[in-house]
């Protein structure tokens, strides 16, 4: 019974289309989060957001959470004013599904500090946005267009110690919308395990 | 299920997957026990290579059940394989060479894997100054990722080997095993494919002849250039001719602009690596894809002035020459008088010349289509085409030396030659009987045009259509060119009884081919058909210069006759079905021996799936010139068929430094082999046996 709850309020949701196009408004939608709130992507207009596709047990997102690196990134985001927005589009079932106690218990061990962790076991805004894998990131400006789609930075390893020395495009992408400058690597390849969709 | 089963459970996977000691699920975590999903080994086809030679590796793999690894590009998820090497100075290991993989598709998102055994392949070099009984010590880092439908672990094996510097000796276990995992690889296709990406869709032609078997069901095309394809979309593969065109949907993120790369699979682990560039794909037959416009012009621009230069030339080749200059000469006639009448004669000529042409071409591409390996001259492949054209051509020939006289507009210059349908009627035939002689001349930019799409393989026969047209049409729009043509007077008709000597030798030439292509009973059959055409027409002549009404009936006798003599000739069953004249198959052994005997050895190794391999056979190896070259100069030819990968050949032909077919060496008496270029010419294969002599 627990599991449908979520499901029956995300019919409610608002249907992303298709795919996101960089340079394009990001579609709206709306999930509920870890503490069963209501959180739609218009209401933080004015502000850069982050998404962030999450699968705690994923090796490639322990390799940045485990590090700091993802924190790390997240603080530093949200020091410039950015809301960050931790999506989790594992569906009932598959490995990497989290309810929301399981999702608060995460942030919380992880000393991580999204704006907010959102359910989608459905997967329609993870479809809707073509998320892949885990991690995922995307940043969409204040002006509520897609900017950057693709991988935390450029070294498709699930070795911490890439870490160092690695490219981390969400940041740098947001330097450059901060600088008001377009920014200079809009999409890259995203890598990690695959996202666990329901079907 | 209760919250604590369901933690229970995110613990229990934590600790399966566990990478590291630290995680953030806490104590319960810990390294995975029992270590790797993949059972890999390291090992070398030769424990004993020699200095300055090279031996393969291979990461023998066999993945746990229900669980696999990565191709390079691992689709939508997965990560590349990458080694560290630690080597003795001087020895350097190659890049990973990938099997041909499998998909996967979970949830919607495609995985390119490997469920079952596999092997990744490394070529190691031995420096040469590696000095024999040294030892070589092989270590090196695999850091690869393997996944369940449910999970992923990236995993590292630390793997070693000791070889020792020797002879490059193989034992005959370790080349079948290698020789197994080296077939699984993809074969490079020797030809730059196309990719065209409009309308969201992405398409790619791959140039695979026509004739070529193919797996129809099970053909993909697997990326290795992202932002060009959406890996979960379904793919659709058809055959145009003498390409595969494979259509999807194109990726939402990132195009490529320079290359797109990666591997078309026909089948499971067979496939080959394709690299194409940006330029026009025909739609998939059946879907409603438009074709790219861009870039069309540019690219056909060269092919289609070739074919109108082609044509041109081809005026002066015999079996046009006399139809072409008794047409000029009766345009003449008018003497630049009536401007109009001869605009429109050339204007007819041109339009019947261009439009046989593109008939000739559309016919051709049509049978690609259907299957069928047709060739330019196609029609001249089929012995009664070339009997009924012999037969033609001789009553043109007996036309033109006055043994009977055409009472319609005549095509070659008679009496009333003026009026739009005799000037299209002439082109018409011109252009047909002009066939025999682009075969050796065009055979080549023939064989380019059909790799191009439909339509610019259809400009290219007009093109070639404008070529032979050309001088007609500056005759008819020029009046000072026409002036300067010599007056019509009875010298015409001592031209005409001339120009009848090439066009008997033309029926000659026919004669031959036909000899070469059904036998001897053929040629008489054939014959037997000219003397029943040649003595119909004697006859008919006769009866006209008797005045006699009804002169026309023995024509029709002999037609009659010559059909029913034509229509049971077959092509000659041919001992071996493909090569050329001559041509043994190859092995080492017999090239070897050949050597030994001096004799000099053209050796050529091509595959049923190499459209390059097939344009240069058809356009210089199997050519008449280079044949009697090389039986002139005693050359022995050796026929390597690669088309199933036999790995035996494909080590002799990776020692010529190329990856695949097409490979063409030519070893002098007493000397080493000379690789040819990829694209050979008839004069330039007939000349070889002449070097050294």
């Amino acid at each position: 019974m627990r599991a449908i709850l979520p499901l029956l309020a995300l019919a409610a949701v608002a249907p992303v289309s298709a795919q996101q196009v960089t340079g394009k408004p990001a579609g709206n939608f709306r999930l509920t989060d870890a503490d069963g709130r209501q959180v739609t992507l218009s209401q933080f207009k004015g502000r850069p957001v982050v998404l962030e596709w999450n699968n705690p047990g994923c090796p490639f997102v322990k390799k940045h959470y485990d590090s700091g690196n993802m924190q790390r990134t997240q603080a530093a985001a949200r020091r410039d004013g950015a809301v960050w927005l931790t999506v989790n589009s594992g569906a009932p079932g598959k490995q990497g599904y989290m309810t929301g106690a399981e999702a608060k218990a995460f942030v919380a061990s992880a000393k991580a500090t999204p704006t907010a962790y959102l359910l989608d076991p459905a997967g329609r805004v993870g479809r809707g946005y073509a998320a892949k894998t885990t991690p995922h990131l995307y940043l969409i400006n204040a002006g509520g267009r897609l900017v950057y789609q693709g991988g935390i930075d450029d070294r498709p390893t699930a070795d911490a110690a890439d870490i160092k020395g690695a490219r981390n495009h969400l940041l740098a992408a947001l330097a450059e919308v901060k600088a008001g400058k377009p920014v200079s690597v809009p999409e890259t390849r995203p890598y990690g395990c695959s996202v666990k969709y329901a079907g | 299920m209760t919250r604590q089963a369901r933690v229970l459970l995110l613990f229990l996977y934590a600790f399966v997957t566990a990478w590291g000691a630290t995680s953030w699920a806490g104590p319960a975590a810990a390294q995975a026990p029992g270590g790797r999903h993949v059972a890999l080994e390291l090992v070398a086809e030769s424990d004993r290579p020699a200095p300055g030679g090279r031996v393969m590796l291979a990461f023998a793999a066999v993945p746990d059940k229900g669980w696999h690894a990565y191709w390079k590009n691992g689709g939508d998820a997965g990560i590349e394989t990458q080694a560290r090497w630690t080597l003795p100075a001087g020895t350097t290991a190659g890049p990973i060479l990938y099997p041909v993989p499998g998909r996967l598709l979970i949830a919607g998102l495609m995985n390119y894997v490997y469920e079952g055994p596999f092997a990744w392949l490394v070529e190691l070099r031995v420096p040469a100054s590696a000095r024999p009984g040294t030892r070589l010590p092989v270590r090196v880092t695999l850091d690869y990722l393997v996944c369940t439908e449910e999970i992923c672990v990236p995993e590292k094996a630390t793997l070693a080997t000791d070889l020792t510097v020797g002879d490059g000796a193989v034992a005959p276990a370790a080349r079948a095993r290698f020789d197994a995992w080296r077939a699984a690889l993809p074969r490079p296709l020797g030809a730059d494919g196309r990719f065209a990406l409009s309308g969201g869709r992405f398409r790619l032609a791959v140039p695979y002849p026509a004739d070529a078997p193919a797996a129809g069901t099970d053909a993909y095309f697997y990326p290795l250039t992202g932002g060009a394809l959406d890996y979960a979309a379904p793919q659709e593969v058809t055959r145009d001719g003498d390409r595969l065109v494979v259509e999807t949907k194109a990726a939402a993120t990132g195009a490529p602009t320079a290359a797109v790369e990666g591997v078309l699979a026909l089948g499971p682990g067979r496939g080959f690596a394709v690299r194409a560039s940006p330029g026009p794909v025909p739609a998939a037959a059946g879907s409603s894809g438009e074709r790219a416009a861009g870039g069309v012009a540019p690219a056909l621009l060269w092919p289609v002035l070739g074919a109108v230069l082609g044509g041109l030339l081809l005026n002066v080749m015999p079996c046009v020459f006399p139809i072409l200059s008794l047409k000029a000469l009766a345009l003449a006639r008018g003497g630049g008088a009536d401007e109009r009448a001869a605009r429109t004669e050339a204007l007819a000529y041109a339009a019947g010349v261009i439009l046989v042409c593109v008939g000739l071409g559309a016919l051709l591409l049509a049978l690609r289509a259907g299957g069928s390996a047709a060739g330019w001259a196609f029609q001249l492949q089929e012995p009664r085409v070339v009997a009924g054209l012999m037969v033609l051509v001789l009553a043109i020939a007996l036309n033109l030396a006055g043994l009977f006289e055409l009472p319609t507009p005549a095509w070659a210059g008679g009496d009333t030659g003026h009026g739009v349908a005799g000037a299209f009627g002439t082109g018409a035939l011109a252009a047909f009987v002009a066939t025999p002689c682009t075969g050796p001349f065009m055979g080549a930019a023939m064989g380019a045009a059909l790799v191009l799409p439909a339509g610019g393989a259809l400009a290219v026969f007009a093109g070639l259509g404008l070529g032979i047209a050309l001088p007609f049409l500056l005759l008819g729009f020029v009046p000072a060119l026409r002036r300067r043509l010599p007056r019509p007077g009875p010298w015409l008709g001592t031209a005409r009884r001339v120009l009848s000597v090439p066009m008997f030798l033309t029926a000659l030439a026919l004669a031959w081919v036909l000899a070469r292509q059904a036998g001897a009973d053929g040629v008489a059959l054939g014959l037997s058909a000219a003397l029943a055409a040649a003595l119909g027409l004697w006859w008919a002549g006769r009866r006209q210069a008797g005045g006699r009404s009804g002169a026309w009936w023995p024509v029709a006798a002999a037609a009659v006759l010559v059909v029913a003599v034509v229509l049971p000739l077959k092509p000659e069953a041919r001992a071996a079905e493909r090569g050329a004249a001559g041509a043994e198959p190859f092995t080492e052994a017999r090239l070897n021996a050949l050597r030994a005997q001096g004799r000099p050895v053209f050796a050529y190794f091509t595959a049923d799936w190499c459209l390059t391999c097939k344009v240069n056979e058809k356009a210089a190896i199997e050519t008449t010139a280079v044949s009697d070259a090389f039986r002139a100069g005693n050359v022995a030819v050796l026929m390597g068929d690669w088309t199933d990968g036999d790995p035996a050949m494909g080590r002799f032909i990776e020692r010529h430094n190329r990856a695949g077919v097409p490979l063409y060496l030519w070893y002098a008496p007493g000397r080493g082999p000379r690789v040819l270029p990829q694209v050979l010419t008839p004069a330039g294969l007939a000349g070889l046996p002449k070097e050294n002599s």
